[in-house]
């Protein structure tokens, strides 16, 4: 087995691993921002679908904008959070991307045979299954991000239909199956990570 | 921050007379804002309580038509569910009449900056004097800073009272949810009024500037 390439592969899961916890946290902060802005959108349709003027508050000539400017004030603030959030999304990508293209290119450049490339033992996958892997975590990081950063950009304060299935639209983006190969294959590099 | 505002700028602390007026009625300002803005918070809870409340009475009465026999069951948690809205309405009263408390006390800081202003004109006539009293701004701005300040709360506080009397029998969904959206986000309060009690902080040396 090519020594220079396991170990570049053992240092990319450690990483991987530790990305993907960075990544899960960064989630779990925009779901109750989306959360935020789908209750937002709903508030700005209700405001919209009353006829202030035929309740009480109809003393109160400036209210529906005054209000409508708060709502719309409230969701640019929840919007610019979550751009924030994906900032932090695309960084970790970034990294999983380039280390899953430098390990190909170490491979490629390596003298690494069929042979060499897979073998395997009881604790060590073989190099093909591992680059395999690799570029299975760096697709699914690619395409989650491309997704959830589309979702965003078709969000506009003032358009309500949107904003209002944002939440939904955002949750059906998990893919939890995909991810649990990942967590499937780092669990079968368990002792390959450990440090020896 | 009752605390970190005293005495943050220790150069001030041996101001007298207008100035020291206008500086304590900047830490009041700020202090009566924060007291408002908690009970905007116990009012919110409240109300989104009564709301929900309401919606579930509507319920129970549709639950008490086709079967008879249960009515006396339903009927009584009926009369119980009524009570607890009354109490939560009460509740609710309480915060209403401690924001009235809040206003008030606001209205005085007004008069008492009405009051430096007219010593200040009769002291060195309608120009007011040349030296300003803090950093920048003229004695007549205070005034009318408080004005602005007071002027948003007073109508914030109607928007609350009206709110209060309509919440609790409000049938339509629509308008329970602009009662409560009206509540939570303040509209008479925009970010200009938390604009002008930091520039009054600024300009009375309670921030650093």
């Amino acid at each position: 087995m090519s020594e220079p390439l396991q170990e570049a592969l053992r240092r990319s899961f450690v990483s991987l691993e530790k990305q993907r916890e960075v990544w899960r946290s960064v989630l779990e902060e925009c779901s109750p921002l989306m959360e935020a802005l789908g209750n937002l959108a709903e508030q700005m349709s209700a405001l919209t679908r009353v006829q202030l003027l035929d309740t009480p508050l109809r003393v109160f000539p400036q209210l529906e904008e005054l209000l409508r400017v708060k709502l719309l004030q409230a969701a640019d603030t929840v919007l610019q959070r979550l751009g924030e959030n994906m900032c932090r999304l695309q960084s970790i990508r970034d990294s999983i991307s380039s280390q899953a293209s430098a390990l190909l290119q170490q491979y490629q450049q390596s003298s690494v045979d069929l042979t060499m490339l897979t073998e395997r033992s009881a604790t060590v996958p073989s190099l093909a299954d591992m680059l395999q892997w690799i570029q299975d975590a760096e697709r699914f990081y690619r395409q989650q991000f491309l997704q959830r950063k589309a979702l965003l950009q078709t969000l506009r304060p003032d358009q309500l239909l949107l904003l209002e299935s944002a939440p939904k639209r955002w949750k059906s983006l998990e893919s939890p199956s995909a991810d649990q190969q990942i967590t499937d294959s780092l669990c079968r590099l368990s002792l390959f990570i450990q440090p020896q | 921050t009752n605390v970190s505002l005293r005495g943050t700028n220790l150069r001030c602390t041996w101001i007298t007379g207008s100035a020291r007026k206008i500086r304590d009625n900047a830490a009041d300002w700020h202090n009566l804002m924060l007291r408002w803005d908690r009970l905007n918070d116990e009012g919110f809870n409240l109300a989104a309580s009564i709301v929900n409340m309401s919606s579930q009475g509507d319920l129970l009465v549709l639950d008490t038509c086709p079967p008879p026999s249960q009515s006396t069951s339903a009927e009584a948690q009926q009369v119980a569910g009524a009570a607890e809205l009354q109490d939560e309405c009460l509740k609710l009263q309480d915060v209403v009449d401690r924001m009235v408390v809040v206003v008030k006390k606001m209205e005085h800081l007004v008069e008492i900056q009405r009051g430096v202003l007219q010593l200040e004109e009769f002291q060195f006539g309608p120009e007011g004097r040349r030296v300003p009293l803090c950093l920048s701004w003229k004695t007549r701005e205070f005034e009318e800073m408080s004005g602005v300040l007071l002027a948003a709360f007073s109508q914030e506080l109607k928007l609350k009272q009206t709110i209060l009397q309509e919440v609790a029998h409000t049938m339509t969904s629509d308008l329970s949810k602009v009662y409560l959206s009206c509540w939570l986000h303040q509209p008479f309060i925009p970010a200009a009024t938390r604009l002008g009690l930091e520039a009054l902080l600024l300009e009375t040396g309670h921030r650093p500037l």
